[in-house]
C-alpha cells in the first residue's frame, strides 16, 4: 500500500482526484481519502502533526515495512535555478530544531533533481533570510522521516517538494499551486511504480497454500508448534529449489495417528522426504 | 537526459555521501574528481548513514552508496578467532573500508552492519601511526582486507597505493591482502615485497555462481594469481568457505585437481582452508535479511556460539579433500580452522 501525507487540502486535492480516491467515512480524526492501494492523509501544517498524521494512517491501514511513505508537498527556496512548480527528490532532511539529519534511499530519478531541505518550525521569508546560502525549505518532512523509521524501510519513505514560492508563501493563488501538483502526478506515479517493481522484487516467496496444508496436516498428526516450524522450514527451501512441497503434504494427509509418539514417527518420515526431495 | 539519470550509468554508486571533515582529504578530492556527475551529500558523521535503523540491506547490495569519512579511533583489532592466524602469535587486521564490491550469500559483514552501504576511510596517515607501534615490536601478522576486498576497489580508491611504501618499509608487520579479484592492476604496477602475501580466496564454479554475486569466475581469478605469481608476489590459496553440499561435494573435488593443474604448487605460499562458520547472532540476523536464501535453511550445527557444520561432518569431508591436496602441497603448509 502507499500512504501519502500532505500538509493542506490544495496539495491533497489534485492527488485525490488523480487516483481517483474516495473519502473513508469510517475516520473522523483526520480527512482520509483512499483506494484498494493508496491511501491519503491531510495532516495541517508542521512536523509534529505530519508525524501524527503518518503514524496515526500507518496504524489504522495495518502499514507493514514493504509499504510506501510518501509526503508531497510545497516547498520554498531562494534558488532562482528552480521554477515555481518544479519538483525535487528530497535526499536529506536537517530538522532545523533539532538540528538532526535524515537520509532517505533513493532508487529511482524519473529525471527529477535531487536536494537537501531544512525542516523549520515557522514560514521562512525571504527578509529573514538574509544569507546567500541556497536553501529549500519545508515545514513537515523532519515529522515525516521521524515516523518513517517506525513504519518502513529507508528506501520506501520517498519526499517529494515541489517550489511553491522564493520564500515569499504569501498570497499564493490556490488554483495555480494545485496546477503544479497536477502536472508533476504522471511523474509521481512512475516513481511510486518503480518503488513498488522495486519491493516486489524483495519479497520472500509465498507459502500461503503450503502453510495452510501445513496447518491442516498438523493439526490432524498431532504436530508440536516446533515440528511444524521444522517442516515448514524444510517446506520453503523445497519451494526456492523449485520443488512441490505440496505433493509430499497432501501424499500424507491420509494418515492417522493415536498418540504424540505416531506423529512423530511420521513427522520424521516427512521431514526424511524433504530431505530426499532437496537434494 | 537529466543530470541524475546519468549519473545511474556513470558511477558504481547510487550515491556518494561525504563527511564534512573528510572534504579536506586527498583521497576524497580525487574520488569527487572521478565521479563528478554521481550525486553527493555532505553528513556530519557516516554513522548518520551507515547506522540507521530500518536499511534494506539487499537492497542496498544491489544499488551501494559511498561513504567517504575520517576514521577517528581504533584502527586495529586482534584477529578473531574464527580466522586463521597463520602461525603468527600477534594478529591483527584493520579496515580502511566497510563492507564490499561483492555481494557473497554467505558473508558474515551482512550481520556484523546494518548497511551494505561501503564506508571508505580516507585518513590514510591516521592508520599509519596507529601501526608504527605494532610494526616497532616483533613481527606481526596484519589482515588489511579482511572486511572487504581492497583489490576489487582498487580502481575506486588505491589503498595499496597509499600503503605500498609504508609496508615496505616496515617489514615487521606481515601484511594479508584477502581478495577475490581478477583486478590485476597492483601487481602488474608494484614491485612485490617481502612481507606482504597475495590471499586468493577460490571456489568451485557452482559455489561461485550460486553464493558469490558479483563476484569473478573461478578461471578470471587463476588468471589473477598467475599475474601475482608472474610478478613475484607470495600467493596464498584459501578454500574457504567450504560448504557441504550433495550438489557440490563431488564439485570439489575436481575443483581442487583443476586449480592446481592451473596452478603449480610449488608456486604458492601456503593454502588456507575452512568451512563455513558464522556466529550464531550473525546467523539469526542474515536469516532474516535473506528470506529467499536456501544456505540459511540448511540444517547447520552450533557449538561456541559459531554455527557450522558439525563436528563429524567436517572431518569427514576435511580428510576426503586433505587427501587430494595433499596431493600437491605438503599438509604443514595447509592451515585449516
Amino acid at each position: 500500500m502507499v500512504f501519502i501525507i500532505t500538509a493542506l487540502l490544495v496539495e491533497a486535492t489534485p492527488i485525490i482526484q488523480y487516483f481517483k480516491l474516495k473519502k473513508d467515512m469510517n475516520i473522523h480524526a483526520y480527512q482520509v481519502y483512499r483506494n484498494s492501494e493508496m491511501a491519503l492523509i491531510i495532516s495541517g501544517v508542521g512536523k509534529i502533526k505530519s508525524a501524527m498524521a503518518a503514524m496515526y494512517l500507518c496504524s489504522v491501514y495495518h502499514a507493514d515495512k514493504q509499504d510506501i511513505l510518501m509526503n508531497i508537498g510545497f516547498c520554498g527556496t531562494n534558488n532562482i535555478k528552480y521554477q515555481p512548480g518544479d519538483m525535487l527528490i528530497i535526499n536529506k532532511v536537517t530538522d532545523m530544531d533539532t538540528g538532526y539529519d535524515y537520509y532517505p534511499d533513493i532508487y529511482y530519478s524519473a529525471g527529477i533533481p535531487q536536494e537537501n531541505i531544512r525542516c523549520y518550525s515557522t514560514p521562512v521569508l525571504s527578509k529573514d533570510h538574509t544569507n546567500e546560502k541556497m536553501i529549500v525549505c519545508d515545514m513537515e518532512s523532519a515529522g515525516i522521516m521521524e515516523a518513517a523509521k517506525k513504519i518502513t524501510y529507508a528506501h520506501n519513505v520517498i519526499i517529494l517538494k515541489i517550489i511553491s514560492d522564493y520564500l515569499t508563501p504569501e498570497n499564493l493563488d490556490k488554483g495555480l499551486l494545485q496546477n503544479y501538483i497536477r502536472k508533476q502526478l504522471p511523474k509521481i506515479e512512475d516513481i511510486i511504480h518503480e518503488v513498488k517493481q522495486m519491493n516486489r522484487s524483495l519479497n520472500e516467496i509465498s507459502l500461503k497454500d503450503e502453510k495452510e496444508a501445513l496447518d491442516a496436516l498438523s493439526e490432524k498428526l498431532k504436530f508440536s508448534e516446533s515440528m511444524k516450524q521444522m517442516l515448514l522450514k524444510k517446506i520453503k527451501k523445497a519451494k526456492l529449489q523449485g520443488l512441490n512441497p505440496l505433493n509430499i503434504l497432501e501424499s500424507s494427509m491420509n494418515m492417522e495417528v493415536n498418540s504424540k509418539t505416531e506423529g512423530k514417527k511420521i513427522f520424521e518420515q516427512i521431514s526424511k522426504k524433504f530431505e530426499e526431495m532437496s537434494i | 537526459m537529466s543530470k541524475s539519470v546519468k549519473n545511474l550509468k556513470k558511477c558504481p554508486f547510487n550515491t556518494i555521501y561525504i563527511e564534512e571533515a573528510a572534504y579536506e582529504y586527498p583521497i576524497t578530492q580525487k574520488v569527487l574528481q572521478k565521479y563528478p556527475d554521481c550525486v553527493t551529500i555532505t553528513i556530519k558523521h557516516y554513522k548518520d548513514v551507515f547506522n540507521r535503523t530500518n536499511q534494506h540491506f539487499v537492497t542496498q547490495k544491489q544499488h551501494p552508496s559511498l561513504i567517504l569519512a575520517v576514521k577517528e579511533n581504533q584502527f586495529l583489532y586482534t584477529g578473531p578467532e574464527v580466522c586463521q592466524n597463520f602461525g603468527y602469535s600477534r594478529f591483527y587486521y584493520t579496515s580502511f573500508l566497510l563492507n564490499c564490491l561483492f555481494d557473497c550469500e554467505y558473508c558474515y559483514l551482512q550481520g556484523m552492519y546494518p548497511s551494505a552501504n561501503i564506508v571508505a576511510f580516507v585518513n590514510v596517515s591516521d592508520f599509519q601511526s596507529a601501526m608504527e607501534p605494532i610494526a616497532a615490536k616483533e613481527p606481526a601478522y596484519l589482515a588489511v582486507s579482511y572486511d572487504t576486498d581492497l583489490i576489487a576497489f582498487h580502481n575506486i580508491i588505491p589503498y595499496m597505493d597509499y600503503f605500498y611504501d609504508f609496508f615496505k618499509q616496515h617489514s615487521n608487520l606481515f601484511i594479508e591482502i584477502r581478495t577475490k579479484s581478477a583486478n590485476q592492476t597492483f601487481y602488474n604496477n608494484h614491485t612485490p615485497m617481502e612481507n606482504m602475501i597475495i590471499a586468493f580466496t577460490l571456489a568451485p564454479e557452482c559455489v561461485i555462481k550460486n553464493y558469490e554475486k558479483y563476484t569473478p569466475s573461478l578461471e578470471s581469478r587463476i588468471q589473477a594469481i598467475h599475474a601475482a605469481i608472474n610478478n613475484g608476489f607470495k600467493v596464498r590459496i584459501c578454500f574457504d568457505p567450504i560448504f557441504i553440499h550433495p550438489e557440490f561435494d563431488e564439485q570439489y573435488e575436481l575443483f581442487f585437481k583443476n586449480v592446481f593443474e592451473r596452478i603449480r604448487p610449488e608456486q604458492i605460499f601456503d593454502v588456507g582452508y575452512g568451512f563455513f562458520r558464522i556466529s550464531r547472532d550473525f546467523f539469526k540476523r542474515i536469516s532474516r535479511q535473506r528470506k529467499n536464501s536456501t544456505l540459511f535453511l540448511e540444517e547447520f550445527s552450533v557449538h561456541n556460539n559459531v554455527v557450522s557444520y558439525s563436528e563429524e561432518l567436517q572431518e569427514k569431508v576435511r580428510s576426503k579433500h586433505f587427501e587430494i591436496l595433499t596431493q600437491y602441497i605438503e599438509k604443514e603448509k595447509i592451515f585449516s580452522l
